[in-house]
């Protein structure tokens, strides 16, 4: 399965081209907090993802990784368990202020 | 209220959030309450009385993340809250009860549910670890916003109740509504035109915004969560607890509950003859004794080791540990069709498949719910103990294999139990690729927190089991044990009941004596078959009567005796191949058309599970 044919679902759906500074979720070191700019999914997947406040805009941070090397991920206070081929349909980017950790809204454990 | 209705209350929520808990602590009602999301996949309604005395029902219903209704659950819901669920009335109030710890993405419901235009009360439970980790918020803010009444609550605990109980004297004092048009509630509302992602994206600003007007400071994380997860879900010791968490559930079945069987079995023995002693030779005893008493206790027998099972599942689910497992088994079960989620019903599955069946309404998209469903009657559930216990007594001398670790017969009920688990894994990749073919769908798992479980909420759960299971074993396996007792009474002749060979059961087991020739059977074990069609551990009890044994249970040597003159080791072994793949469970069956909404799964469940136990049979006695 090739997660980057897949149509694009997000605010900018499919008009801009994929920025340098962007990555898939499945590529985030752990403990580094990122941004969601889109969902590769098709628009039927994509539901249960933004029920679960998985939207583009929100920040997320990849806090461990599961025995199957599954990431595990805190959203808003959520601790979520993803597969990593849904993380690789993921597409994020560093989040701003990064640096200052103390400005992050994501509790996020050391 | 004279001829009045009484008003009803919907608790709404995500799910874990709390809803069962404040339904009981409403209604002294006793509702499963867990540690896992999804556990209520019901709705209940029950009958709160309020301080001043007054009645309302309320319905406690499953939680849901949205309202796209695209699980059983969530249809429910939705059904419910819009007035359409047959045989209750639309909700005159609502209460909206949320996980104040993960409030902005709980607090997505709101809208929606606010949409319904019916008086809500918005509950923020779970207060107390708010405090704890060191989060704050302030209500009144939030309900100057909202404009709706919000409480800062601790259902546990009670923190919060008494403005619960004045929300519902509101609602008593409006009374209930007439009959209304039903408003929709929707993730998309009526005449919105916008993409459902930016719908989403919108309203989540709009609830971020209430975050920041009500002063919304999260919790902070929580170590011991920390601590526990990097123990419990790490590369190597995750899957090695994992194994030991099994093993051990696996290991009181076996060996704890043993002391408790006994008892029961003691019990309902020495109940049965003296029964026997203090009424009079006639049929009626006869009845009792023999059909009766003997059917219902060859089931009660298991009682035990189903509460134990349930324990230990009860322990893993409120811990918060069962959430863990489901993603740890996520990576293996997603390889063979299936998906963290269907790790629950199948471990339960080892008790019975009915609660199983029941509990895959938490795997939530559609076609892993159907294969979950499809594979769990091929896991050993208890009924089948007794007849694997029987033959392998007869059958396989007792040798060490494993030095004195395990015998030949541990080995052999083992491979009884792996040969389950794989007609389980070929059936789901097999369907997968057949009628239930497409793309996998997404599995996110919400990890709750840990928390130590509540006595009085295991114990709920175990009484609710035992319920469950001994309205089983007061309809079917009565109904069973009094028909086949009948069939062996008839024809009568000059007032005594046939030899069984000539009773109608008798002729029933030469009718199917040459379809099952070639798998090593005889026109008794026929009898046993036809039988255990309804439940499958009757067959123990009829191979007793059959061979005239008295009081036959599976460690009657008379018995082994017997049917080692009937069967030989071919046979023997086709039997216990035909038992580990056949569906001989009517509840099973019903429940499954219950679940599936028709005659359809069931039908091929049961012919698909039938062929492949005929073909197993069927092998395993020409191959030995
Ligand atoms: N700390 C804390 N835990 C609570 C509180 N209320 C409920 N819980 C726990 O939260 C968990 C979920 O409770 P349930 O009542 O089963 O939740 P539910 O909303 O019915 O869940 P579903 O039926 O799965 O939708 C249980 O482990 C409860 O013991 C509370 O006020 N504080
Ligand atoms: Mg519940």
């Amino acid at each position: 399965m090739s997660p980057r044919s897949l149509p694009t679902v997000g605010p900018t759906a499919g008009s801009v081209p994929e920025q340098p500074q962007e990555l898939r979720l499945d590529a985030v070191p752990l403990q580094q907090t990122v941004e969601l700019v889109r969902i590769d999914l098709p628009i039927e997947q994509v539901e249960p993802l933004l029920e679960r406040g998985l939207l583009p805009g929100c920040r997320m941070c990849p806090v461990r990784r599961s025995p199957g090397g599954d990431p595990i991920v805190t959203v808003d206070g959520n601790l979520l368990a993803l597969r990593r081929e849904m993380a690789g349909c993921l597409c994020v980017r560093l989040a701003d202020g990064d640096f200052v950790q103390d400005g992050d809204p994501t509790p996020g454990p050391r | 209220m004279e001829g009045a209705q009484r008003p009803l209350v919907a608790l709404v929520g995500p799910p874990n959030s709390g809803k069962s808990t404040l339904f009981n602590r409403l209604t002294g009602l006793r509702q499963k309450v867990a540690n896992y999301p999804g556990v209520t996949v019901e709705r209940k309604v029950g009958r709160a009385r309020l301080r001043d005395g007054r009645e309302i029902d309320v319905v406690d219903l499953p939680g849901v993340n949205g309202f796209s209704a695209r699980t059983l659950d969530e249809r429910i819901t939705r059904d419910v809250l819009e007035g359409r669920a047959e045989g209750i009335r639309p909700p005159d109030a609502v209460v909206l009860i949320v996980d104040v710890t993960r409030f902005e993405q709980q607090l997505m419901l709101c809208e929606p549910v606010l949409e319904l235009g019916v008086p809500t009360l918005l509950v923020l439970n779970m207060s107390d670890e708010l405090d704890r980790r060191g989060g704050r918020i302030d209500e009144e803010l939030l309900a100057d916003q909202l404009g709706v009444e919000v409480v800062r609550a601790a259902v546990r605990t009670g923190r919060g109740m008494g403005a619960v109980d004045r929300f519902l004297a509101g609602a008593v004092d409006r009374g209930a509504f007439p009959e209304r048009p039903c408003p929709a509630v929707r993730n998309v509302p009526h005449g919105v035109q916008l993409p459902m992602v930016d719908v989403f994206a919108q309203r989540r600003q709009r609830v971020r915004a209430l975050a920041r007007d009500a002063r919304f400071a999260p919790a902070g994380p929580s170590p011991l969560q920390e601590r526990l997860d990097s123990v419990l879900l790490h590369r190597v010791w995750g899957p090695l607890v994992f194994l030991v968490v099994v093993l051990v559930v696996f290991q009181a079945m076996f060996t704890w509950a043993t002391p408790l069987m006994d008892g029961v079995e003691w019990l309902i023995a020495t109940s049965g003859e003296w029964v026997r002693g203090a009424l009079p030779p006639s049929w009626f005893r006869s009845l009792l004794v023999d059909g009766v008493w003997a059917g219902v206790g060859s089931v009660l027998v298991f009682l035990p080791q189903i509460l134990v099972l349930f324990l230990f599942l009860g322990v893993m689910e409120d811990s918060g540990y069962m959430a863990r497992a489901a993603v740890i088994a996520d990576r293996l079960m997603y390889r063979v069709g299936l998906q963290g989620r269907a790790f629950l019903p199948l471990l339960s599955a080892y008790a019975c498949a009915v609660p199983a069946i029941l509990s895959a309404r938490t795997v939530e998209d559609e076609r892993d719910r159907l294969t979950t469903i499809f594979v769990t009657p091929f896991m050993t559930c208890s009924a089948r103990l007794p007849v694997y216990a029987l033959l392998i007594a007869a059958f396989v001398p007792e040798r060490p294999v494993v030095g004195p670790l395990m015998g030949t017969r541990a080995a052999t009920l083992l491979g009884l139990y792996g040969l389950g688990v794989g007609a389980a894994v070929g059936t789901a990749f097999l369907i997968r690729r057949t009628i239930l073919r497409g793309h996998a769908a997404p599995f996110l798992m919400e990890l709750p927190s840990y928390r130590i479980p509540s006595l009085a909420s295991l114990g709920l759960r175990l009484l609710d089991r035992s319920k469950v299971f001994l309205r089983r074993a007061g309809r079917v396996i009565l109904g069973v044990a009094v028909v086949l007792w009948l069939l062996t009474q008839v024809p009568r002749s000059g007032g005594s009941p046939p030899p069984i060979e000539r009773s109608a059961l008798g002729v029933a087991g030469h009718v199917v004596e040459p379809v099952i020739r070639p798998l090593g059977f005889d026109w008794k074990i026929g009898i046993g078959l036809v039988s255990s069609l309804a439940a499958r551990e009757v067959i123990v009890g009829t191979l007793g009567t059959i061979n005239g044994v008295q009081d036959a249970d599976e460690g009657s040597l008379e018995l082994q005796a017997a049917l080692r003159r009937d069967l030989d080791l071919g046979g023997a072994v086709a039997l216990l191949v035909f038992f580990a793949f056949a569906l001989q469970c009517m509840s099973t069956v019903a429940v499954m058309r219950r679940e599936t909404n028709g005659w359809r799964w069931p039908a091929l469940q049961f012919s698909y599970m039938l062929a492949l136990a005929y073909l197993g049979a069927y092998l395993a006695n020409r191959l030995i």
